[in-house]
């Protein structure tokens, strides 16, 4: 029964997908004149039904957290393919709020922008659950099949609008997300040939052995592998040079799928990355600033950070300045993965930085999906000019995301770029801070951009300005995340216990 | 006698004024002559406090301090600001008068703050653990510098409500609710000694700040609120990253985190560190000041801004800047403060006080010859600062409060002339003295003020600098010279304030559409009267306020000569070191490093799940 308890904040949702497609299948189309599509005009029920899946999903997380995985038996059975330790148990929260956040906004926006296809929802399910499990992966061929899983159902979701920018942004992040898993996949097969093992700890046994009398290891292959490996990855999480496909992918997605790519698929690739580089990578010599990954993350988070930044505000699609953002702030996270080489905080750092940054971007998408209704959509800066002033609730709801993402004080984004910085300055890593402070400067600018549209521009005579949505669907998610933004900016105590408390236990050296 | 009673009897002068006030003007609106009163009320409670009955005073029991008098402060115009949101935006009246009533009650409760005897050492102090794991917690607490500073703000703001108030029509929800949340932030910066809560309030003030200035502003408001922000927060960040580095260190020799002022403050850095370190602050708050070549932001700002955004912006938000450099450079960063004193005076001499005054006298727009002004003002306040010396802190406190006074009635002034004329050209005017005669009349005597004729409160301030200027031993010989340049700094603004006085108000009515510009009017007299009486005050009685300020100046010098000592006294190479507690009044509060499992050690799960466990034998193929 333990056992079962353990891996319930997957198996719920797993279900609950199952059960979504039943009810997608077999349920009966409002839209009568089109009967070879049972799903199409059910938008609204099959959103609350993902919602209440991955919400009650969510609440197994804080049940298992609450009992302590550690605490139940039998759980060892599944590793090394699924470790359920609170490292898990926590992203399986994080990834199944910013699910559900994407479910509702899907609820909103697909019926009002005529794109009201019901397999995105187990789609997103779907993709939550493989997300969850790349979370938890501990062998390289869960892995794999877990990233695949996961990136299968958001390729889908980019093309659902079917119009050729969706079509080409779906092919493209499909062709070069392929060719990033069979870079990962090659590198796991070179470490599998190096030290026999496909789990990561093997991998990492393999590693320490080293240099040590009678090892077998040969150094290239393990380099290589991990070079590779690294690469799989850090296209997941888009970080430059690794960042082509997002810009496109995002704003040729529909707007929720935006949101989930940005918030989830990042998230899982974030928590599989450390999980990757600290129990696989996790030798001495390579957590080295000489030799190691270190220096090469930290040059990745340099660049995702500068080169994110400057374009961003070049942008004349606020989607597309989100995307460029969303790159951004993998740079900002990945100075904390770079921290947890000397400090004690730096792995709390990147998980409570990652919740913080999957509240308000959610928010964000969501205030701009808000903003826009059909044929009067938000995208560029001009069709927001103004909006505060006819619609003062969206303009004050995307502002107060765009703080966060800003990093001002009292939102939950402070906190969590404040954490980071601080994790970067307890490992010495004083420069990297500096650079990443001066970029949350540039970044500032094109956050208030909007809001200077929003609040102190007037729409250019003869243009059409965008006219917000009414939906209690994507007002209930901006009401949430508003108050998660606010809790997690004023009273953050409790998040950061547990992010404290979910760092990976790794092997005493 | 019951205690209410009793204060009724007590307060009689204070009533008697009020009642006065209110019945004596003619055909006003309740809230007109409500305010006539409180007026009238305060100047009498002004006069009384200058001769205080010292037999009386030596007898009093010490009064108690309330400690969530200044939690009442600050968080009166946050909540307020709030509450607005939920305020109907189609009752533009409610509005107004719930900002008025929010603004009114905030002052009345700092007024609280006068009585009682500004002693050395902190006062209404209250501490609170807010996030333990981090160091951080919410300490608040107010000395003889930032008590000033905290009355400025919450006298200058309702003036500049009061004024908006008549001036701005459009967006009046947005509007208050920026008035209050700004000045809540800028109170909250005031008594913060907790730099994590500091910065928390520096940042919050930033956005009400550049909805004042990018929605009322005018023609270039977008482009001056991007460069305020910009500006802004290219200090804060690195002042950000100083902090983080502080609080390492910190970390490293203590053992526990505190981002606690008394604690910080005991750190003394390597040399290196501590002029990265102190650079970082200078950065912020000089930009805040703000001194050349720095300043660019503020004259854009101001001509940009409407009249209460830069009453505010001059009377407070400035004051941030030179606060900061006492509370944090001066507390924190004697060594390299100290050895910097020299070359940022000539700083803020050269191209604060003499070039800012040539450039205020070339301006064509009135208000830009105001801003620039501003920039020579400050650049008295720094030299006073960088001086170092008891006359020279003082001074520059008390200059402080003057330019809030003096500037921001300048500022009223002429936002009076541009609601009637939507023009601010000097050569648009000439002659108004004939047509607005208290209007002219006001101006000159407000002119005086700034120029610092003996008997404003500008002249005692500005004395004060110069002599501690002269003195001063971080500016050693150079001292000298710059204290007689800053001496011509006071002719230059007589030059240009008195020029342009002349071509304002004297000579003929040169242009035919100022021939029947209505004078002041009640509400325009209303919101300058406090401020011309404080200029007479300050100028005759400056006592009233150096007496509150010397207890605090004395020890803020002291601490600034202690610091320097260690710093002086570190090797070359040295690692970091934390001075020893020295106790005291000053230190009351000091965070205390957390008990062994305690609190925060509780929620550590037990470390059974470790990875470390032997694959399982399907593990390795």
């Amino acid at each position: 029964m333990t056992f079962w308890f353990g891996l319930s904040p997957i198996l719920v949702v797993g279900l609950g997908t199952l059960l979504l497609m039943l009810a997608e299948a077999f349920g009966k189309s409002p839209n009568s004149a089109n009967p070879s599509d049972a799903g199409s005009g059910r938008s609204g029920e099959l959103a609350l039904g993902a919602a209440v899946v991955l919400l009650v999903g969510a609440a197994f997380s804080i049940g298992v957290w609450m009992v302590g995985p550690e605490n139940l038996e039998g759980l060892e059975a599944t590793r090394p393919y699924l470790v359920m330790d609170r490292f898990t148990v926590f992203f399986c929260f994080v990834l199944s709020l910013g699910g559900a956040f994407s479910a509702l906004l899907a609820g909103g926006y697909l019926p009002e922008h005529d794109i009201d296809r019901a397999e995105f929802f187990p789609l997103l399910l779907l993709s939550t659950v493989g997300a969850m499990t790349l979370v938890a992966a501990g062998d390289m061929l869960s892995l794999f099949v877990a990233l695949e899983t996961m990136s299968l159902g958001v390729y889908c979701m980019v093309g659902l609008r079917r119009s050729p920018r969706a079509s080409e942004a779906a092919l493209k992040y499909f062709l070069l997300g392929s060719f990033a898993a069979a870079l990962m996949l090659f590198g796991a097969v070179l470490l599998y040939g190096a030290t026999g093992h496909t789990d990561l700890v093997g991998i990492g046994q393999g590693i320490a052995t080293i240099g040590q009398p009678g090892s077998t290891v040969p150094v290239a292959l393990v380099l290589l592998g991990i070079t590779l490996t690294l690469v799989g990855l850090t296209f997941k999480i888009s970080a430059v040079p690794f960042h082509m496909w997002t810009p496109d992918a995002y704003e040729g997605a529909p707007t929720p799928a935006t949101g989930f790519m940005a918030v989830a698929v990042k998230a899982a690739a974030f928590a599989i990355l450390l999980r990757v580089l600290l129990v696989a990578f996790g030798d001495d010599r390579l957590t080295s600033w000489g030799a190691g990954w270190p220096p090469a993350l930290a040059t990745l988070a340099v660049l995702s950070m500068t080169v994110a930044n400057l374009v961003a505000g070049r942008q004349s699609s606020v989607k597309r300045m989100l995307a460029y953002s969303s790159i951004a702030h993998a740079g900002y996270a990945l100075v904390g993965v770079v921290a947890t080489l000397r400090s004690a905080d730096g792995q709390a750092s990147v998980l409570f930085y990652l919740l913080t940054y999957t509240v308000s971007t959610v928010g964000a998408f969501g205030a701009l999906i808000y903003c826009g209704s059909r044929g009067a959509e938000a995208t560029s800066y001009e069709d927001l000019a103004g909006i505060a002033k006819r619609h003062p609730a969206a303009a004050l709801a995307f502002s107060l995301f765009l703080l966060s993402l800003a990093g001002l004080p009292p939102t939950a984004g402070f906190f969590g770029k404040l954490y980071v910085f601080r994790a970067a300055f307890d490992a010495e890593l004083h420069v990297l801070a500096v650079v990443g402070l001066l970029n949350s400067l540039v970044g500032a600018y094109y956050y208030l951009r909007v809001m200077v549209f929003m609040y102190m521009r007037e729409p250019a005579p003869g243009a059409q300005p965008a006219v917000p949505m009414k939906s209690a669907f994507v007002s209930s998610a901006l009401v949430l995340a508003a108050v998660l933004v606010f809790a997690l900016g004023i009273a953050p105590g409790w998040s950061l216990d547990m992010a404290g408390a979910a760092k990976l236990v790794l092997s005493a050296k | 006698m019951s205690p209410g009673l009793k204060l009724v009897f007590e307060a009689w002068p204070y009533l008697l004024a009020f009642v006065v006030g209110v019945l004596i003007p003619r055909r006003q609106g309740l809230f007109e002559r409500i305010a006539i009163g409180v007026v009238a009320a305060l100047a009498v409670l002004l006069v009384m406090g200058l001769w205080p009955d010292k037999a009386a005073a030596a007898d009093a029991p010490t009064p108690k301090e309330w400690p969530n008098l200044l939690n009442v402060i600050v968080f009166l115009p946050i909540f307020g600001s709030i509450s607005v949101l939920f305020l109907p935006r189609q009752s533009p009246k409610l509005l107004r008068r719930f900002t008025m009533l929010v603004l009114g009650l905030d002052f009345l409760a700092s007024l609280w703050l006068l009585g009682v005897p500004m002693t050395s050492g902190w006062h209404f102090q209250y501490i609170r653990e807010w996030l333990p794991t981090f160091g951080i917690r919410y300490h608040v607490a107010v000395d003889g510098v930032s008590t000033w500073l905290v009355l400025l703000s919450t006298f200058t703001t309702p003036i500049a409500a009061y004024v908006s108030f008549g001036s701005l029509k459009t967006r009046t929800k947005d509007l208050c609710f920026s008035l209050l949340l700004l000045h809540g932030a800028m109170l909250g910066a005031f008594v913060s000694l907790d730099l994590f809560l500091f910065y928390v309030f520096w940042e919050l003030m930033l956005v009400p700040m550049i909805i004042l200035i990018g929605i009322w502003g005018g023609v270039e408001k977008i482009k001056a609120a991007y460069k305020f922000f910009l500006y802004t927060m290219a200090g804060s960040v690195l002042m950000l990253a100083a902090i983080l580095y502080m609080v390492w260190t910190h970390k490293e020799i203590a053992g526990f985190v505190t981002f606690d002022y008394l604690a910080l403050k005991n750190l003394v850095l390597p040399k290196t560190a501590a002029l990265l370190c102190f650079g970082a602050f200078l950065l912020a708050f000089i930009i805040k000041v703000p001194m050349f070549p720095l300043h660019t932001w503020l004259p854009d700002a101001h001509v940009q801004a409407p009249t209460g955004g830069s009453i505010i912006l001059a009377a407070v938000l400035l004051k941030l800047g030179t606060y900061g450099y006492i509370r944090f450079c001066m507390g924190m960063f004697a060594g390299p403060a100290w050895s910097a004193a020299a070359n940022l005076a000539g700083l803020a001499v050269g191209g604060g006080v003499l070039y800012g005054a040539l450039v205020a006298w070339k301006q064509d727009d009135v208000k830009r010859l105001v801003a620039y002004s501003s920039v020579a003002h400050m650049g008295f306040v720094m030299l006073g600062l960088f001086a170092a010396t008891r006359a020279g802190v003082e001074g520059a406190l008390l200059q402080m409060v003057n330019h809030g006074i003096s500037t921001g009635a300048l500022f009223l002034l002429v936002g009076v002339i541009y609601d009637r004329r939507h023009t601010r050209e000097v050569r648009e005017f000439g002659g108004l003295a004939k047509v607005m005669p208290v209007y002219a009349a006001l101006f000159v005597l407000v002119t005086m003020s700034s120029i610092g004729v003996p008997g404003t409160n500008g002249f005692v301030g500005e004395f004060m600098v110069i002599m501690g200027a002269f003195v001063s031993l971080p500016l050693g010989s150079h001292g000298q010279l710059q204290a007689v340049l800053a001496t011509t700094g006071v002719i230059l603004a007589a030059v240009y304030m008195l020029s342009l006085v002349q071509k304002m108000f004297f000579g003929p009515l040169s242009n035919p559409k100022n021939a029947n510009l209505p004078d002041l009017n009640v509400r325009e007299t209303l919101a300058l009267a406090p401020l011309i009486a404080l200029i007479f005050v300050l100028g005759l009685f400056p006592n009233v306020f150096l007496d509150r300020a010397r207890d605090s100046v004395a020890s803020v010098i002291e601490g600034y000569q202690e610091g320097r000592k260690a710093y002086m006294g570190m090797e070359p190479g040295a690692a970091a070191k934390l001075r020893p507690r020295k106790g005291g009044n000053l230190e009351t509060g000091y965070p205390e490093p957390p008990k062994p499992g305690g609190e925060t050690g509780k929620k550590e799960p037990a470390p059974t799940a470790a990875l470390d466990q032997a694959p399982p034998a399907g593990g390795a193929r």
